[in-house]
């Protein structure tokens, strides 16, 4: 199987990292070059009246690599994706993205920065076609006021063709071409799942924060997923955040884990480093008997 | 067989993205306005023009404004007659203060004070929807009522509120006679529905459709709810604003407060959810829809009721309105919430088989 | 000084005839998260209902003691109010099982209208009287302590009463009873409720034949007030505000939020009016709601709204 060649939103920095042929979920990336510390958490707390989501939670994530952050249902890491994302406002701690530090995060500041989101439970816009609701992601970089978009000529006319080209190649990227048109709701699951990364990636995201994009998929479904992300983080150089929890998916396609339990980081390191650590067997992987 | 998009290629984004992208509804729509402008003034009586066409077309202007806020942004609002007072006397006052206006212009300028005031009280949506919001826009239309029966400034200082325009002229021609009327209403309804069909196929309708589906994730995605909002509002209360100044100045003549009351906004609700809520086509359906339906009541009803020998009062009829309105807008919300529009759509889908069965 | 309580008086009296339309609003809305629009429809088809039962006794029945004709008018209309609650349930709210609150909004919207109509259709639209034996002369209370006293409606006085009962009524039934608690479960979320048993079909129904005998009684009070004609429906539209105020769903709350716009709406009246033009009673409710919706949407006593991601 392979992709489309300069499919794809484009990126200011420049393409071809890495293999782009995918057998099974197993990643190559053998080029890619791992860069400096882009986001950074530190000290996070969160409660919800008497509720604890996360407790003291510091991590950080370095430029084009797969961070994966796992654990079990209710460890906090919808919510540790949420406060990054602004959704949430923690209590305690700050983030830092590319230098710069906050209390708490506002959800269009974040966009503006350049960090795009995927959504467990589908934040889809079911009323809109797939084009649309992949067009939303290019709203941040529309410029033409209200005037201009009501008489539609000229410039506001070549904005909208300029940004459903690049629709399109994400369309041709996440293979959903037949499904342009049609009403979101009336996806299937595995498809709505693609048009949320689609979304998302019309961002153009420096760092893209992905919450179990897999779930609920089965086997073929999961390898083409996983081929798109490895794809966006290989050939764009987008820097992944990644919520999953079929072990195989992370191990094999991390640079990095971020084990959580309970709101508290229990682990911290490579896939390797993860997967032999007690703490982090004993609370979610197990052991075999 | 006829209404095929067989070889109907598009080449280009600029095609595909169209208003119509089916060569058949272009035709139509053409058709249609050619019909509108050039053989309607030729078959038309008066009584036509007055009782059916010029306030369908006013209607219609004022439920694509109403759907803008409603449908495509999911703002309930229950305030439009207010939106449509403040048109009307912010144009009168414009009008009849500086002379030598041209009625456009007048027009236009009402539009905006219903904007302002749509912005004023749009405000609450950023911090509240539902039901609650319904209450805010409920204040807007109290307020308005009362705003205009008891501030004299803005009714030229008449005691009842009560004001009237005579002598309204375009361009040099009079609009005195219902064909200038329903020829300027029509050109002022097909322009600004142009302007709001862009609009909603743009990056802003987008933006509103999203706030409508979910905000949190419009805000995540980088869209302003706060921004989305009120320019929903706006332009919503803009266009608004404009219809009510065309049904004071153009179908009235004469108006006062009562007239801008909380039924039409009632009325305007009607209008979009039967017609179809998010459909720019939907508010000409249920403009048509709400327009005809007292006329076809009030001939049909005695005729049925002759048939079985009952004599049928126009109070009976009122009431028979009422029932209809009040049970339609339960059907619909029941069985097809999309109005009118979407049962229009399924209608085209099935012509693009016919006469085949699948 | 005297003036300024018999304002009063008057105002929390008026406020209390608003609570009894309020009281609808409530029930139905903590039962099934259904904010009623058609309440103030209600109260006039009860009200109508109820005003021709009592004209149609003497004559079909031979019944003339009015006070016996009266209570079964009033069981009639209670009946009527029932019939209604059932078909309301069953043709329209249960095909609209977990759609929006927007979607319901408009449905009981569309339900007001039809009310509308069907009641002045089977029951007429001339103005009726209600006699049900409020006396209707002012008393002067409080001589000896206010020179002149203070000018108190007997009727108002009654009215007021009448609708304190019921609130400790209902309140006692949604705090203590069973179905109370099943009510309430069934408010918070209905796929829910109907997952660990609870009939929403019946559950409905009560709810509406309860806010249908609520509506009896505030039609009753406000006909006999104000006699039984169309414009009794914007008396919802004048309780709206009240429940914004209170809570929607707080049942105390609709009594203090009721007494508190009764006072308000009295007092800005009578000491701001005169500076504004006068008339301001159509807005200060809801100009008043406009500002606790900013402040504090859940009103005094309500819940706090939780908008989950």
């Amino acid at each position: 199987m392979s992709i489309t060649n300069g499919a794809g939103p484009s990126q200011d920095e420049s393409a071809s990292m890495g293999g782009s042929e995918l057998h099974g979920v197993k990643s190559v990336g053998a080029n890619k070059h791992i860069g400096d510390v882009i986001l950074d958490v530190k000290n996070i707390s969160l409660s919800f009246g008497g509720v604890k989501a996360l407790t003291d939670i510091s991590f950080n994530v370095r430029e084009h690599e797969v961070r994966s952050i796992i654990g079990p249902n209710g460890a906090g890491k919808s919510s540790m994706l949420n406060c990054i994302n602004g959704v949430y406002k923690p209590q305690q701690g700050s983030i830092t993205f590319r230098g710069q530090t906050f209390g708490h995060m506002d959800s269009h500041q974040v966009a503006v920065m350049g960090i795009g989101r995927t959504f467990q439970n589908l934040a889809l816009f079911k009323g809109m076609s797939v084009i649309d609701n992949i067009m939303t992601g290019r709203n941040l970089k529309i410029k033409s006021n209200l005037l201009m978009q009501a008489l539609r000529i000229g410039p506001a006319q070549r904005e909208e063709e300029f940004h459903r080209e690049k629709v399109e190649h994400i369309i041709d990227f996440l293979e959903i071409q037949a499904f342009r048109k049609t009403p979101v709701g009336q996806l299937p699951y595995g498809l709505q799942k693609r048009v949320d990364l689609g979304r998302a990636l019309a961002m153009e995201p420096q760092v893209l924060l992905l919450d179990e994009p897999m779930a609920g998929m089965n086997v073929e479904e999961k390898q083409d997923m996983c081929r798109f992300v490895l794809d966006v983080n290989q050939e764009f150089g987008t820097t992944i955040v990644l919520i999953e929890h079929d072990m195989g998916v992370v191990m094999d396609i991390s640079d990095r884990v971020v084990v959580l339990d309970y709101g508290k980081k229990i682990g911290d390191g490579t896939p390797d480093e993860v997967r032999n650590n007690e703490e982090v067997i004993s609370a979610y992987l197990g052991t075999s008997h | 067989m006829f209404y095929r998009e067989n070889g109907q290629f598009k080449t280009t984004y600029r095609a595909d993205q169209q208003i119509l992208p089916i060569a058949q509804d272009r035709v139509a729509l053409y058709l249609l306005l050619a019909f509108a402008f050039m053989a309607v003034p030729f078959m038309a009586s008066d009584y036509t023009f007055r009782a059916i066409l010029i306030p369908f077309l006013i209607f219609s202007l004022a439920a694509i404004g109403v759907n803008i806020l409603v449908g495509y942004c999911g703002q309930i609002s229950l305030g439009s007659g207010a939106f449509m007072a403040v048109g009307a006397y912010g144009a009168y006052n414009f009008f009849v203060r500086i002379d030598g206006l041209p009625l456009i212009v007048a027009l236009i300028l009402g539009g905006v004070c219903a904007m302002l005031f749509g912005i004023l009280f749009g405000l609450p949506s950023l911090r509240v929807k539902g039901l609650y919001l319904a209450v805010a826009t409920l204040a807007a239309q109290f307020f308005s009522d009362w705003m205009f029966l008891r501030i004299q400034w803005f009714t030229n200082n008449s005691t009842s509120g009560s004001v009237s325009v005579s002598n309204l002229q375009v361009f040099g021609l009079s609009l005195e006679s219902p064909l200038a009327k329903y020829l300027f209403c029509l050109s002022v309804l097909a322009v600004i529905a142009l302007l709001a069909k862009n609009l909603v196929r743009g990056a802003v309708g987008r933006e509103w459709m999203a706030i409508r589906d979910m905000d949190v994730a419009a805000a995540v995605i980088g869209i302003r709810p706060m921004y989305a909002k009120l320019t929903a509002f706006a332009v919503s209360s803009f266009i608004v604003g404009v219809a009510g100044a065309l049904w004071a100045f153009i179908y009235l003549g004469a108006w006062e407060p009562a007239a801008f009351s909380v039924d039409q906004s009632f009325k305007l609700l009607f209008m979009v959810i039967i017609g179809g809520m998010g459909s720019i086509m939907g508010s000409f359906f249920g403009a048509a829809f709400i327009v005809l339906l007292p006329i076809f009541l009030s001939q049909f009803l005695p005729a049925l009721a002759s048939l079985v020998g009952i004599e049928i009062s126009t109070a009976s009829v009122s009431h028979a309105e009422l029932m209809v309105f009040g049970g339609l807008i339960v059907w619909f919300l029941i069985v097809e919430p999309h109005g009118l529009a979407k049962l229009w759509a399924i209608a085209k889908q099935k012509l693009r088989l016919w006469p085949f069965p699948h | 000084m005297s003036f300024f309580l018999e304002t009063l008086f008057g105002g929390l009296m008026a406020g209390m005839l608003y609570s009894l339309v309020a009281l609808g609003f409530v029930l139905i809305y903590k039962a099934s998260g259904v904010f009623n629009f058609a309440q103030g429809a209600m109260v006039l088809f009860a009200a109508l209902a109820m005003a021709r039962f009592s004209e149609w006794v003497p004559l079909y029945t031979g019944i003339t003691d009015p006070i016996a004709a009266n209570l079964i008018a009033f069981a009639g209309a209670g009946v009527v109010m029932f019939v209604v609650a059932w078909l309301i349930e069953g043709v329209v709210l249960r095909h609209l099982v977990n759609q929006e609150g927007t979607t319901l909004l408009m449905a009981t919207l569309g339900i007001a209208y039809f009310l509308e109509g069907l009641g002045q259709s089977l029951f007429g639209s001339d103005i009726y009287k209600i006699d049900i034996g409020m006396p209707k002369d002012p008393v002067m209370l409080f001589e000896s302590v206010f020179e002149g006293g203070i000018l108190i409606n007997k009727e108002d006085f009654y009215a007021a009463l009448i609708a304190a009962a019921l609130v400790v009524l209902l309140s006692i039934f949604f705090q203590k009873t069973a179905t109370g608690r099943a009510l309430r479960a069934v408010a918070d979320d209905h796929q829910a409720a109907q997952s660990i048993g609870i009939p929403l079909n019946r559950i409905w129904v009560i709810v509406w034949c309860v806010a249908g005998v609520v509506a009896l009684v505030a039609g009753m009070i406000w006909g006999s007030k104000l006699g039984v004609q169309f414009s009794l429906t914007t008396i919802a539209l004048r309780a709206l505000p009240v429940v914004i105020l209170g809570g929607l769903t707080s049942v105390p709350g609709a009594i203090v939020g009721g007494l508190i716009i009764g006072v308000g709406e009295k007092l800005s009246e009578v000491f701001l009016g005169p500076y504004v033009g006068g008339g301001i009673e159509i807005w200060f409710a809801y100009v008043l709601a406009l500002g606790f919706l900013l402040i504090r949407p859940q009103g005094l006593f309500g819940e706090k709204i939780i908008d989950r991601v």
